[in-house]
């Protein structure tokens, strides 16, 4: 027998309260993981961005357009040493679409340039075959592979798409044909995207809004350092300063971050609730700490009354609540890395791939997890320990005598 | 080895709101190493109280209290919690055995409080329990004893440490009759076999006639 056998079978003793106990750190962490899981992943979607890729947009908000001469003011451009600025550019404009038979179904839609872009992201995969056929086609359509699937479009379709930005002149939806599907290497690659001709938007725009883009994307040369990307995002704007419209030029990261900051106050709040399941969790424990320990304050008064010391009787309640926390934990760690893991992963990384690319548990957050419910249900047993080893061993003694 | 108790000018009183309440009034008592004393009187008193304060459970309020030669009224919390590992073991009258514990955990329980090897403190507490006679019975749990097994469960707790004092405060209360006569030889077999002083608080006439001498305790004051 020794103080941890003692404190096991404590545990054990009130099948019923433990594994509603365990239930509870378990139910606790799993939300913890998962809203953990969630903030990381977030941050994941910059972090996974490219540095050698600039965004140029307009300078004072995203929203507003920018001409598209300036692509090819972009590509003319040379830096210091002659060679050209950019290796690739490219552009896209928002376009809002929606399929007017699933208004719920929520995917990205961009009016692109067409190889350009695919040049510019050279993590989209499509087949020669496919880009030939979208080349041939102003309205034809590249869409991602995920989404494809999703909604269930073949090579061929015709898909209908109108956008509360740009409605079209004959108030019809924009018809399309899906004319290939592109697939992502790497983690990074959203395969939700429905890419088509920019041309075809332009031409549906009243004469006085043609000729305008979203933004331009563009790539430095191979090889380029930290340093020569930020002097390039420096030259364009430069180049743009004195036009008719400045421009902002950041590496993908740098954009990528600011565009998910404008939520970053929701995965604030998310870190935040992570926390307050767990204290939440705390107080359930502490609760069940304290049944426990005041059934049993005879026990623990007749241990005192044997010679065990104030300091040895909370060591027990603390181990115990130390223990309840642990089982807990580790039923609670298995549960996330089961459930977010292979549950919630592959729908976040298939239906939310921008916002979260790489939805995945971690064993830093598993780890931290355990660690937090650790010291929750430690700290629950707080109460309890210093109550039974301060209690006034005649008192407690009555209830034994 | 065996303890001698002295209490000189013990009082002991107890704070009810404004009021003070006492216990106990000037008791003084002498309890020879060796002897076996049973103390009587009616509910309220102060039976109780005078054990606590002899086993080290509490301090009076006024007087000295010396078992064993050690004077216990002015120790601290941790000292009287090590004045009572070494030489008191208390048997009470609902057996406060630990239930999830086998006769043997609970006997050997003390023990954690020296530096025994586990296979020493295993062989100790069957040692204790072979005295009160529960041979057989060493991986049994509290529910699966009788009454009077689960208070021998008790006393071979109370010895195992080899005390100087055993207190027992209404050790046949929650018993019948044959299993209080099994209790009171298993007392009379520690005070006369192995020489431990015996302070018993008791109801029962019957059970206080098993000591040497009876002691009557009246509104806090020792006949």
């Amino acid at each position: 027998m020794t103080l941890f056998r003692l404190a096991l079978r404590n545990a054990l003793r009130n099948k019923v309260r433990l594994t509603l106990a365990v239930a509870g750190v378990a139910v606790a962490l799993l939300a913890f993981v998962t809203l953990r899981t969630a903030v990381g992943s977030w941050d994941s979607a910059a972090a996974l961005a490219r540095r050698d890729r600039l965004v140029t947009r307009q300078k004072m908000t995203f929203i507003m357009p920018l001409p598209k001469r300036y692509v090819a003011d972009l590509r003319a451009t040379r830096s210091a040493s002659g060679a050209s600025l950019v290796a690739e550019a490219s552009f896209a404009s928002w376009f809002g679409g929606r399929d007017p038979a699933r208004p719920n179904a929520f995917f990205a839609s961009y009016a692109i340039e067409g190889k350009s872009y695919f040049d510019v992201y050279d993590e989209m995969h499509v087949d020669l075959a496919d880009v030939r056929a979208f080349e041939d086609d102003r309205s034809g359509a590249i869409v991602g592979a995920s989404l494809a699937r999703d909604m269930g479009w073949k090579r061929g379709d015709r898909v209908l798409l109108e956008s509360p930005i740009y409605p079209s002149p004959d108030r019809l939806p924009f018809a399309f044909t899906v004319r290939g599907f592109y697939e992502s290497a790497g983690r990074s690659g959203d395969e939700k995207l429905f890419l088509f001709h920019w041309e075809r938007l332009d031409a549906a725009l009243p004469t006085s809004q043609r000729g305008t883009i979203g933004w331009i994307v563009s790539r430095t040369p191979a090889g380029a350092s930290t340093d020569d990307v930020a002097a390039a995002a420096r030259t364009i704007d430069a180049m743009f300063a004195e036009r008719e419209t400045e421009t902002l030029t950041q590496d993908e990261r740098a954009f990528t971050t600011g565009f998910l900051g404008m939520a970053s106050a929701v995965m604030d709040v998310l870190s935040i609730l992570s926390f307050v399941v767990l204290g939440i969790q705390g107080l359930v424990l502490a609760n069940a700490m304290g049944m426990s320990v005041r059934e049993r304050s005879r026990e623990y008064a007749s241990l005192r009354s044997m010679g065990f010391s104030r300091r040895w009787v909370a060591r027990l309640v603390l181990t115990e609540a130390a223990l309840v926390g642990a089982l807990g934990a580790v039923v609670g760690a298995f549960v996330a890395w089961l459930a977010v893991g292979r549950g919630l992963a592959p729908f976040f990384e298939r239906d939310l791939s921008f916002f979260f690319p790489v939805f995945r548990v971690t064993p830093g957050t598993l780890a931290l997890a355990v660690g937090v419910a650790l010291v929750t249900a430690i700290a629950s047993g707080v109460t309890p320990a210093i109550g039974t080893a301060r209690a006034r061993l005649t008192e407690a003694m009555r209830r034994v005598a | 080895m065996s303890a001698s108790i002295e209490l000189r000018g013990v009082c002991k009183e107890y704070l009810r709101g404004a009021a003070t309440l006492p216990i106990l009034e000037g008791v003084d008592m002498d309890v020879p190493a060796g002897a076996f004393q049973a103390l009587m009187g009616p509910s309220g008193s102060g039976k109780s109280t005078l054990l606590n304060l002899i086993a080290g459970l509490d301090r009076p309020t006024r007087g000295q209290v010396t078992v064993a030669g050690t004077p216990i009224h002015g120790l601290g919390d941790g000292a009287l919690a090590d004045f009572r590992a070494r030489h008191v073991g208390i048997v009470f009258q609902a057996y406060n055995l630990i239930p999830v514990l086998t006769a043997r955990e609970n006997v050997e329980l003390p023990l954690l409080l020296g530096s025994l090897p586990r296979a020493e403190r295993r062989k100790r507490a069957e040692t204790a329990l072979r005295i009160v006679g529960l041979e057989g019975r060493y991986d049994h749990l509290p529910r699966q004893l009788s009454g009077g097994q689960e208070q021998r469960v008790a006393i071979a707790r109370a010895i195992v440490c080899d005390p100087d004092l055993v207190i027992a405060d209404e050790p046949t209360g929650d018993l019948d009759k044959k299993s209080a006569e099994e209790v009171l030889l298993l007392f009379r077999k520690l005070n006369r076999e192995l020489g431990k002083t015996i302070v018993m608080v008791t109801h029962d006439p019957a059970a206080a006639e098993a000591a040497d001498t009876v002691r009557r305790l009246d509104k806090g004051v020792l006949q």
